[in-house]
């Protein structure tokens, strides 16, 4: 337990407001968007600078207290769920942007930052900040930065590591850090930034981004393509790959998603069509209005059933926003919805859709998937109660069989939520003993206490709940 | 399905309407609902967000946590504005789930002897009864005798703002008679005839502001329809769930039920956003006590008059043009708890002469919710200087809405903020284009 001398000592430096301690507050900072799991941290702080950061892990320090960094806990593998207790780091008051710097095309701000307002912000300066996953208006851009997040245009644009050029924060040992900067080129030494972005918050904490810019691109063209069958969908997806374009966003939702998210939006998306495609074009406008016509004579080919383009901006802006309404819709159906994030190559779609098909037919279970199909990026979710022991038995056993294929066709069993707690059991299976391995020491070299958010994507010696795989999805303290 | 515990999980609360545990388990927790909660985005406490307060009633749910100070706190700190229930995907309704645990909060923190029976005199006599309002509000100080001084004061639900009292006061509009009693029991339709409605006629509508219901009256009889305004109409309730008082909106539900499904009438129409709010939840509030069917029957007749107009069509023949820029403003309870957004803003762009001018967030709250602005002022100030910005920045004459809530709060505000625009309800606006000899 947390002295009441820590607890005072951490009010005065930081401020009241900024160090919360009651159950209340501790019952509501110990969960993120990963169902079954929950653990109660001791305290929760909120810095302001560095400085303040230092000084609340220096307390931590004394009081034996391990650290979980937190943004909006929107993560989906549990990596802001202090499994271990001890101190929450919150950054979500740390959203100040810092800079938009016109001359070198970057922006920098704190972590704290959310998404949508960066991306509002250098819009305003004509600019553009492409990665923009489904959770945007909530998620922070440290918290992006750690899982390494994707989003819908990440199929042309890459993920979030891709526009990373500096970080800042401190390390597990109470010492500030600085990696990269704004130069676009940069090979001294080792590269940390980008072993940063996706370390989950187990490396360091993350204080200041700074994120390149690129110009927007001029034309854009939105294809809404629906199928009489998932399966399609999917091969249409490779085929428009395989015919060399590259579309800025290829979505894709099966009926139960469609269904689940047109309850809510209520735009007209048909209820009775077993998959949708979301596809984008975007860049110069002679290449966009080429890339469009391939796109729709591969649609033709492969017998969409229907074909549409986007109205407007506006109709444009509403379908996306739709589809990143797609999981917590799909929420309506039952209590409990269990996400998974398996990637394959993109070949091998149509036939990864033709698996998760027969194991939801074999464990009879409801499932809704949705995803990043240009990126072979698909989220099956079965929709469950956690309070059902059977149907959570035949959902694990649904994902273990599904991950199986998923590795053997070359994929990987995340695209980008992160291993935190919900994958670790699969981890070693995609990278072997020998990756966890290395995994360890590098975690090892930079937290040799192992006091930065123990726990995640690896057990360091003793076992932790594992929630998909080892122990059920038991909510625990 | 086996299930291995029950699907009502009470817990730590009592067991008489409690929050549904699958309402509570339904939230998965993706935080959508963060960006537009006005006091998670004034505190960034997430306790005091809708998913941290939905949780909160999960751990109790649970039994993990007591129904503690705090919930009950986070109970009445919530404004009820239900924006987070527009933006939730999955369909939870964090505003509802809090307005039961107000009510729980009255048997685990019951007040003292004297604040019981103030209280009871109150939400139990006062209030239900239109001749004790009306009789109470005669000179000045209606306000304080409306019982809100005294909700203030003695629920103690919140150390006050020291400046509740002048905000009270100053929020006050310049009263006139009350409507109830003037009003003839049916207006006769205006030209040839389209229907027959019956008028739901609020409490604060009849006590602070009967020339807006004046008008909504004359528009709805212009328009064509018969308007019947049953005599005996308590209050819908409202007030009684937004301080916890389930028992006695339950009584008052039933009642008005009876009374209107005694009408012949086609649609109730009302012109108060919180009313009709109110009045389409009789259905889950009386599911265990009123007939289904009548109930049913009940719940699809009611109409905000701004949705009545938008579906029955307006009649734009006579209309005379009003020359003015306006902005709308969408009450909480009419654009999140009903769901009506476009409706309103079709009105208004059906009235000859007026430009529309849409604002920022029109739909973020402007923190009177009841009372909410006197318990907690100074939050409330900062949620209304967020509105007042946005209504400024489209330099309109005037500042339209649709709930007697919203219009107390922003004509004080604009006030208050030496601000030009005028406070008009909806009705008023349309008012004005109607010919004179409608009267
Ligand atoms: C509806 C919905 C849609 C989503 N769509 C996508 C999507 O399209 N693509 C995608 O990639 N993800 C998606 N996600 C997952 C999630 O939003 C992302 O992982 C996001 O990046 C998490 O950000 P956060 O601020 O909420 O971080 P949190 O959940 O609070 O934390 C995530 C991890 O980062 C660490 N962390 C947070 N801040 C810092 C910091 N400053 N320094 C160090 N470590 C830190 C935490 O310890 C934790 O391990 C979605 C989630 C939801 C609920
Ligand atoms: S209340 Fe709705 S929007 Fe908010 S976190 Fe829960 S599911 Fe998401
Ligand atoms: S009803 Fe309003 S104040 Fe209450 S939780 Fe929802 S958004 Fe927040």
């Amino acid at each position: 337990m947390i002295s009441t001398t820590a607890i005072a000592h951490l009010k005065e430096k930081l401020g009241d407001s900024q160090v919360l301690h009651e159950k209340e507050d501790l019952l509501t900072l110990g969960y993120d968007s990963t169902p079954g799991v929950h653990h109660l941290p001791e305290v929760v702080v909120y810095p302001q600078t560095a400085e303040q950061m230092i000084w609340a892990m220096e307390i931590a320090h004394r009081e034996g207290l391990p650290l979980t960094p937190r943004g909006s806990g929107t993560g989906l593998s549990g990596g802001s769920v202090p499994v271990r207790g001890g101190m929450v780091i919150g950054l979500s008051r740390m959203n100040r942007i810092l800079e938009i710097d016109e001359e070198n095309l970057t922006a920098t701000a704190e972590a704290g930052v959310v998404t949508l307002d960066l991306f509002n912000a250098v819009a305003a300066k004509g600019l553009f900040y492409p990665p923009d996953p489904g959770s945007q208006k909530i998620s922070t851009l440290g918290g992006n930065v750690a899982e390494n997040a994707g989003g819908l245009r990440g199929l042309k644009y890459g993920v979030t590591r891709d526009y990373v050029m500096q970080l800042k924060g401190v390390l597990p040992d109470r010492s500030l850090f600085c990696t990269g900067g704004k130069s676009v080129k940069d090979v001294a030494g080792y590269g940390f930034k980008d072993l940063m972005s996706g370390s989950e918050g187990t490396l360091g904490l993350i204080t200041e981004v700074t994120v390149k810019l690129i110009p927007p691109p001029q034309d854009k063209r939105t294809i809404l393509a629906y199928f009489n069958d998932v399966r399609t969908a999917g091969e249409a997806v490779s085929r428009i790959i395989a015919a060399k374009i590259i579309p800025s966003t290829m979505e894709i939702m099966d009926r139960a998603t469609i269904n689940c998210v047109e309850d809510y939006v209520k735009i007209g998306l048909p209820r009775q069509m077993a998959a949708l495609l979301l596809i984008e074009v975007d860049g110069h406008p002679a290449p966009v209005a080429e890339e469009a016509d391939g796109v729709r004579a591969i649609l033709e080919q492969v017998k969409a059933a229907e074909i549409h383009v986007a109205r407007d901006a506006a109709h444009a802006a509403d379908l996306a926003a739709a589809r990143r309404t797609a999981l917590s819709a799909l929420a309506r159906v039952s209590p409990t919805t269990l996400l998974e994030d398996a990637t394959v190559p993109r070949s091998r779609l149509a036939e990864t859709f033709g698996e998760i098909e027969r194991l939801t037919q074999k464990y009879g279970l409801k499932v809704g998937t949705f995803g990043h199909a240009g990126d072979g990026n698909l989220h099956p979710t079965v929709l469950c109660d956690e309070r059902d022991q059977d149907e959570m038995k035949r959902a694990h056993d649904f994902y273990n069989e599904l991950y199986e294929q998923v590795l053997a066709s070359g994929g990987t069993v995340s695209g980008e939520h992160g291993i935190g707690l919900a994958k670790k059991a699969y981890l070693s299976r995609q990278i072997g003993e020998g990756g966890v391995r290395v995994m360890k020491r590098i975690k090892q070299a930079f937290d040799p206490e192992g006091i930065l958010n123990p726990g995640k994507i690896f057990d360091e010696g003793d076992p932790c709940t594992t929630p998909h795989v080892e122990e059920g999805f038991r909510v625990s303290h | 399905m086996s299930l291995t515990e029950s699907k009502e999980r009470t817990g730590n609360f009592r067991p008489q309407d409690a929050p549904h545990y699958d309402d509570v388990l339904q939230c998965m927790r993706c935080g959508f609902c963060l960006p537009t909660c006005p006091t998670y985005v004034l505190t960034g406490r997430e306790r005091s967000s809708p998913r941290g307060r939905v949780a909160l009633a999960r751990a109790v749910a649970e039994e993990k946590l007591e129904f503690s100070r705090a919930v009950r706190d986070e109970a009445f700190f919530c404004l009820d504005c239900r924006a987070c229930t527009s933006a939730c995907p999955s369909g939870v309704r964090a505003g509802e789930v809090m307005e039961v645990c107000r009510d729980q909060a009255q048997s685990f923190y019951p007040l003292g002897r004297t604040g019981k029976a103030l209280r009871e005199f109150i939400l139990e006599k006062m209030v239900p009864s239109p001749g004790l309002m009306e009789a109470s509000m005669l000179p000045t100080r209606l306000y304080q005798r409306l019982g809100i001084q005294w909700l203030v004061r003695h629920l103690k639900v919140l150390n006050l703002g020291p400046d509740w009292m002048a905000k009270a006061e100053g929020m006050i509009p310049e009263l006139h008679k009350p409507l109830r009693p003037q009003l003839p029991p049916v207006v006769p339709a205006k030209g040839e005839k389209r229907g027959r409605v019956g008028f739901f006629l609020g409490c604060v509508m009849t006590l602070m502001y009967p020339s807006v219901s004046r008008q909504t009256v004359r528009v709805l009889a212009q328009q064509g329809f018969d308007v019947v305004t049953p005599r005996d109409t308590k209050c819908c309730g409202a007030p009684h769930l937004s301080e916890g008082d389930r028992t006695t909106a339950r009584r008052l539900a039933k009642f008005n039920l009876d009374l209107f499904m005694a009408e012949e009438i086609d649609y109730i129409v009302t012109d108060c956003a919180g009313c009709g709010a109110a009045l389409k939840e009789y259905e889950e509030l009386l599911a265990e006590s009123a007939d289904q069917r009548s109930l049913e029957i009940f719940r699809s007749k009611i109409r905000d008059v701004s949705e009545f107009l938008f579906e029955v069509g307006i009649r734009e023949e006579g209309l005379v043009p009003v020359n003015a820029t306006v902005t709308y403003h969408e009450p909480c309870h009419l654009c999140h708890a009903q769901g009506i957004s476009r409706q309103p803003r079709e009105v208004i762009k059906h009235i000859p002469g007026v430009e529309l001018r849409e604002m920022n967030e029109s739909n973020w709250c402007c923190g009177s919710a009841a009372t909410w602005g006197l318990k907690y002022s100074e939050e409330s100030q900062k949620v209304l200087d967020r509105k007042l910005e946005n209504v400024r920045a489209t330099n309109a004459d005037y500042l339209v809405t649709a709930n007697p809530g919203c219009h107390l709060q922003l004509a004080w505000g604009v006030r208050e903020a030496d601000m030009p625009q005028k406070v008009l309800h909806l009705m008023e606006l349309m008012g004005r284009a109607l010919p004179p000899d409608s009267e």
